[in-house]
């Protein structure tokens, strides 16, 4: 039996303009996150206030990275993991999984923003060229502040998307926040004992947020070495590696093979900028 | 979006395994537009069943062709699902969601991008549930049965032409009920729609066909009259539970309605309803047995 049917909207127009609609409305539902509007409040009153203490000592005010990046990934968590429940009717719809994941990354562009907002506040009070940031040219001084408040604020909510699509465990972002937050203080300290120790070095750079400097006070300076252009492709990389790898979840036939091998050269691609920011830029350590 | 394609689903030696558990077994069906119920006790296969037709979950063998496309082929899944309403038998909701919200948000997944035409098929489903004036409530706030119908509310969105529905009603006031046989009865007119229940006066009142499944098999497929032609003469009332019957229970007569496969002469013989034809069916009736008879 042959029928004519018609049937769902009919101004149908595929994947592309829905993907569009869809990324609006997950917007619209993460600004009001009370997670993420705690974050900005948090991060831009750390940026516009003088955070000597912190700044005068690693030579960065990281208060973005752990709100905006920390407490984002949280937010991106959640958001991701409140339709679980309806999986089963948002499961057969039209629309496949990987697209739905695309539209939550788009999301951190919010926090992104923020960051970028963060690092001209936190300007105002030790602009580039200012001692505090040690012995690096001008323009890797403006790749480390991009690197330490402007890329962990992008990172921090696309990681929580990966975690969201794949751990079950409703508590996996925030442990996920504490490892990271404990792994990179920890591996502040082998370069503080062995500053010139190549595999302290490493240590401190396989992490997805570095310190490059510490200052005991305004005069001595340590630049630790490394170079800080490389690792912003090392964070970059893993900036795509997460998108990639939530958009694996749920990828049918179609698409799945493109997204493994675009997630293999991503892999590779951070692999190759971590090495390079180990034995690129600063051989070793300057105090000044 | 227009198509010209065949209007039928259907199965061909079609199983479904779960690790060593056989949840569907050789199932051969066709299916036309109208409602066809899915009767079976628990664990016979009903969810797994229109899981397969709802392309939530792959055959393990077998086809499965819905609108001429077959389900396993992501394309063809996708177009599909482009025409499908399905009605999970458990549904959650997210924490915040308003009943228009939620099935707006599904909407969307359905490719309704366009606000003003999404917003008012959005509130022709709400209305066509009951739900019109409850919009603006948070689902959270809702009862079970409130519930139950924003859920069927995002399956009849687009009036599709085939809507898998598992246990709609349950949890749903009598007066609503009735009003969702005829919503139901007004799409079937065009579409496939595919009911599984317990509640076999729902299979009575909106069902021409009726497909019974045992144990991951089909027990029963046809008419729902021809079925319960099958329990004519087997239903009888007693002032007690008759040894001779297959099922006996206490009616709110206090008498005792009694349903057995063997006839019984010189009893108070009663039309058998549709209840009574499943659980004879389910008690043993041979396929093949003929009616005993009308009743008296």
């Amino acid at each position: 039996m042959t029928a004519t049917l018609t049937a769902g909207p009919a101004d149908r127009v595929g994947h592309r303009s829905t993907f569009v609609a869809l990324a609006a409305r997950e917007l619209r539902r993460f600004v009001v996150n009370p997670v993420l509007l705690f974050a900005v409040v948090m991060s831009l009153w750390t940026a516009s206030t003088d955070q000597a203490e912190v700044v005068l000592n690693v030579a960065v005010n990281p208060y973005p990275a752990i709100f905006l990046g920390g407490f984002g990934m949280v937010a991106t968590y959640w958001l991701t993991r409140s339709m679980r429940n309806s999986e089963p009717v948002v499961g057969v719809a039209p629309i496949p999984e990987p697209v739905r994941t695309a539209a939550l990354c788009v999301v951190a562009i919010v926090p992104l923003l923020c960051g970028c907002v963060c690092l001209f506040l936190s300007l105002r009070f030790y602009p580039i060229g200012s001692p505090v940031y040690g012995d690096f040219s001008r323009p890797t001084q403006a790749a480390i502040l991009v690197g330490q408040m402007v890329i962990p604020t992008l990172g921090g909510p696309l990681l929580g998307v990966a975690v969201g699509r794949w751990v079950r465990f409703p508590g996996a972002a925030v442990v996920l926040f504490l490892v990271i937050f404990g792994w990179v203080n920890l591996a502040i300290w082998p370069p503080l004992t062995r500053p010139d120790s190549a595999a302290a070095s490493a240590l401190r750079l396989f992490s997805p947020f570095a310190y490059w400097s510490f200052a005991d006070n305004r005069v001595d300076v340590t630049t630790w070495h490394g170079s800080p252009w490389f690792f912003l492709g090392w964070q970059l990389a893993l900036c795509a590696i997460a998108v990639l790898v939530a958009l694996l979840r749920g990828a049918d036939s179609r698409i799945r093979p493109q997204v493994a091998r675009a997630l293999w050269v991503a892999a590779a691609v951070a692999g190759i900028m971590l090495v390079l920011a180990n034995v690129a830029g600063a051989t070793h350590t300057v105090s000044a | 979006m227009t198509a010209s394609i065949s209007s039928s689903i259907s199965l061909r030696g079609v199983g479904r395994a779960f690790g060593a558990t056989r949840a569907l077994a050789d199932v051969d069906l066709d299916l036309e537009p109208g409602v066809i119920g899915l009767l079976g006790p628990n664990g016979a296969g009903k969810t797994t069943l229109l899981r397969l037709l709802a392309t939530a979950l792959p055959p393990s063998e077998g086809e499965v062709r819905v609108l001429g496309w077959v389900v396993d082929v992501p394309a063809e899944r996708t177009e599909i699902r482009r025409r499908l309403g399905y009605l999970p038998q458990e549904v959650g909701f997210p924490r915040g969601f308003t009943a228009f919200g939620f099935v707006d948000y599904i909407a969307l997944l359905k490719e309704w991008a366009e606000p003003t035409s999404r917003h008012a098929e959005v509130r022709r489903v709400l209305d066509q549930v009951g739900l019109a004036d409850l919009t603006t409530r948070r689902i959270r706030a809702m009862s079970g049965g409130q519930r139950r119908r924003v859920a069927l509310a995002q399956a009849l969105l687009g009036s599709p032409p085939v809507l898998i529905l598992d246990e709609p009603t349950t949890g749903v006031d009598p007066e609503q009920r009735v009003t969702l046989r005829t919503v139901l009865a007004e799409i079937a007119r065009t579409s496939v729609v595919v009911l599984s229940t317990h509640q076999t006066e729902d299979v009575a009142a909106l069902c021409e066909r009726v497909v019974v499944l045992d144990r991951g098999r089909i027990r029963y497929d046809g008419a729902v009259t021809e079925l319960v032609d099958r329990a004519a003469g087997r239903v009888w009332l007693a002032d007690r539970p008759d040894p001779q019957a297959t099922v006996s229970w206490r009616t709110g007569t206090g008498r005792y309605r009694n349903v057995g496969i063997q006839s019984r002469d010189g009893v108070e013989h009663v039309e058998p309803s549709l209840e009574d034809a499943y659980l004879l069916l389910r008690g043993g009736l041979p396929d093949s047995l003929p009616s005993a008879g009308a009743a008296s």
